[in-house]
């Protein structure tokens, strides 16, 4: 018998004594060591998804790290350590899979954190789901995974279709309002997801939509589209699509001498490129995005506004975060909140407690709906002024006033 | 007024097109190649415009003929290297080396310049001339009047210079240019020469109206390829009225039916073309008919 499977063995003992005294729901090992709570997920460390794994990473420890500097978390009357455990799924869902069942039989961990991607969360959170153990994502817009009616997976991120939310809701409330609406989409899956779930949102809100059409995949040119589009004289545009499409967009608006109060599109603003390729044709031109440094929010654990997190991540990763790593770092603070709040660690309470989140992190507000989206965030809105993309909504503490209707181009 | 508009733009379109699918019609008839990397071609050429203008700010109009000259020194050395040999063995080596290309084109690129999304912003940009409802944009006019520029000077190169003429020859009956002492080699690298400059200008001008990207040349061989077969192999006169009927369908299409339906209804018009006119409109053979050699 080798060392490791005695070690097993020993674990699994302890583990069955611990269970026995009716304290179900500790993380092994926790004979070893009592003090700790270990959660445990499989991200995309290596293969085509690395790069957004490893960030997704560094977010979790950077958690780690500060809550166990602080003492860690508060359970009852007990302070644990917080440790993570990890595997790499290659970017493959079905290595994910297995790699959930790992966990969940021979570690031992009760509490699971998402892995990267819609594609592996909607696969493993049937493994949650199975075992009944609360599963944390922090990287799943898609709303497939939400709309199975389980009970036991929740996202720290906003789902897709709440992407333009907070866009129809500038145009709404905008003087004069961005009455006329127009949608256009790439065919493809989550453009198309965007811009039904504007439909939706722009109807309820009153909105007309004026004009709705979809191009294909690999267009070129948009000019009769959007020549057509014209004479239905929109207030409002929204695009969804990848950058490239949304640029000749923007530029063939500007030389087709479309008048639009406001003009957003899915994907462009941030990414490098965008604006130097459009030049004046890109001023004022509006995205939404899940997080940036200079949003206003301030998180009520470590006492980080936004701009504090991408600093003490600076320092310790030698880079500004984008979006992933306070997305993950969100995920690990839901479980706190929730651990503190019913002072156990039966997987069943913490998923009742998670179902209840209402915290604010440097990420932002979340709080879940009962498919476990985060519905309280939505998406901030950045807009091109002067050539460089601002913060404009949500508006409390915006770095920049919303420009509209945007001037003439 | 809409379709008036709608007509117009596609015209202007047209002129893009067609610039773009002469080049690949003079490659394929003379040489014999289905070059599948005229796509990338012309995206090299955008990004050699798009990088003599972001270090000299030369207008990308004025810099053709450098981005022309660069792409026809690179389609000369390649044809007279390289391709020359292969064109001995069969179509389909020469397809596989294409592709070849093609990947090569696209590996270079991305390794140079990344894959971020390019485009050329010029002061006039939005500028368009207005004519009561209709709008047309002044750089839009400016590719147009280029493109049929081209296609004019290369057609006084061909009809009125001794090596244009030699093209020609080879063109429709490469034995018989041969006995007459035309040299092939370098009649086939000219004719490479010529099709990679005019892919390359395509391409700067691609570069003033769209973006582009490394991986973005692969739409726009399909585009030349059609073009070529609807207007006819090695016909200039075709190449210019299929681009500009190609570009005007696909207006009317994407603007009053839907922009969904813009590649069926230009592959519907193709495959009726090659069942009803196989030689194309203007073309006096058919496509894939070799010529003697």
């Amino acid at each position: 018998m080798s060392i490791k499977r005695l070690y097993r063995r020993a674990l699994l003992g302890a583990g069955s004594i611990v269970v026995g005294a009716g304290l179900a729901g500790f993380a092994i090992p926790a004979a070893a060591q009592q003090d700790t709570i270990t959660f445990g997920t499989a991200l995309s460390l290596t293969g085509r998804m690395s790069t957004e794994g490893v960030r997704v990473r560094e977010g979790y420890d950077l958690y780690v790290k500060t809550i166990n500097e602080r003492g860690g978390i508060k359970v009852g009357n007990k302070n644990y350590k917080v440790a993570i455990k990890y595997y790499d799924d290659q970017s493959d869902a079905n290595t994910s899979v297995k790699l959930y069942e790992k966990l969940i039989n021979e570690d031992g961990i009760k509490l699971l954190l998402g892995p990267y991607s819609s594609g592996i969360t909607f696969a493993t959170s049937a493994i949650a789901e199975k075992y009944q153990l609360p599963m944390v994502a922090a990287h799943a817009a898609a709303t497939g995974t939400f709309d199975r009616g389980f009970k036991y997976i929740f996202a720290t991120l906003t789902p897709v279709d709440q992407y333009t939310s907070n866009m129809v809701k500038m145009a709404a409330d905008a003087k004069p309002r961005g009455q006329r609406v127009a949608l256009i989409h790439e065919t493809s899956l989550f453009p198309q997801a965007s811009i039904e779930a504007a439909e939706r949102q722009a109807k309820a809100a009153g909105l007309e939509i004026v004009y709705k059409e979809a191009y294909p995949t690999g267009t070129k040119d948009f000019s009769a589209m959007l020549s057509a589009m014209k004479a239905r004289n929109p207030d409002v545009l929204l695009a969804a699509g990848y950058t490239g499409d949304m640029t000749v967009i923007a530029k063939q608006v500007a030389e087709l001498g479309i008048n639009l109060k406001m003009f957003g599109v899915s994907l462009g603003p941030t990414l490098p490129g965008f604006v130097e390729a459009l030049g004046p044709a890109s001023e004022g031109i509006l995205e939404p995005i899940q997080w940036a440094p200079n949003m206003a929010w301030k998180d009520e654990i470590f006492g980080w506004t936004a701009a504090d997190y991408a600093e003490i991540f600076r320092k310790e990763y030698g880079r500004l975060p984008d979006y992933h790593p306070p997305q993950s770092t969100a995920a690990m603070q839901v479980y706190q909140r929730a651990l503190e709040k019913v002072g156990t660690l039966d997987p069943k309470a913490v998923r009742d407690a998670i179902a209840q989140t209402n915290i604010m992190t440097a990420y932002g507000p979340v709080r879940f709906n009962e498919k476990g989206q985060n519905i309280a965030k939505g998406m901030g809105v950045v807009q091109i002024q002067n050539g460089k993309a601002v913060v404009v909504f949500p508006t409390e503490g915006s770095e920049a006033k919303f420009v509209y209707p945007i001037k003439g181009r | 007024m809409l379709t008036l508009q709608i007509v117009l733009t596609g015209i202007l379109l047209g002129g893009l097109y067609a610039c773009l699918a002469i080049g690949f019609s003079i490659i394929w008839g003379v040489t014999n190649l289905i070059n599948l990397a005229h796509g990338s071609m012309a995206i090299l050429g955008a990004y050699v415009t798009w990088l003599i203008w972001s270090h000299t700010g030369l207008d990308p109009f004025l810099s053709i003929p450098l981005t022309a000259a660069a792409l026809f020194a690179f389609g000369y050395a390649l044809q007279w290297g390289v391709l020359n040999r292969i064109a001995r063995t069969s179509l389909f080596m020469t397809l596989i080396f294409t592709f070849g290309l093609d990947m090569v084109l696209i590996n270079v690129m991305l390794a140079l310049s990344s894959a971020d999304i390019r485009g050329i912003p010029l002061a006039y940009s939005s500028a368009a001339l207005t004519i009561g409802e209709i709008r047309l944009p002044y750089t839009r006019l400016a590719v147009f009047a280029m493109a049929l520029l081209l296609t004019y000077l290369l057609h006084l190169f061909m009809d009125h210079t001794r090596s244009g003429q030699a093209v020609r020859a080879t063109a429709q009956n490469p034995r018989a240019a041969a006995m007459l002492g035309i040299d092939s080699n370098h009649i086939n690298a000219m004719a490479f020469g010529i099709g990679a400059a005019l892919a390359g200008a395509a391409g700067a001008l691609l570069a003033v109206v769209y973006s582009f990207s490394p991986v973005t040349g692969a739409p726009l061989t399909m585009k030349a390829f059609v073009i070529v077969a609807l207007g006819g192999l090695g016909s200039m006169r075709g190449a210019i009225f299929a681009g500009i009927a190609l570009g005007v369908a696909e207006n009317l299409v994407s603007g009053l039916l839907a922009p969904g339906y813009r590649d069926a209804v230009s592959f519907v018009l193709l495959i009726l073309l090659l069942v009803l006119r196989p030689r194309g409109l203007f073309g006096d053979r058919y496509l894939f008919d070799a010529p003697a050699r």
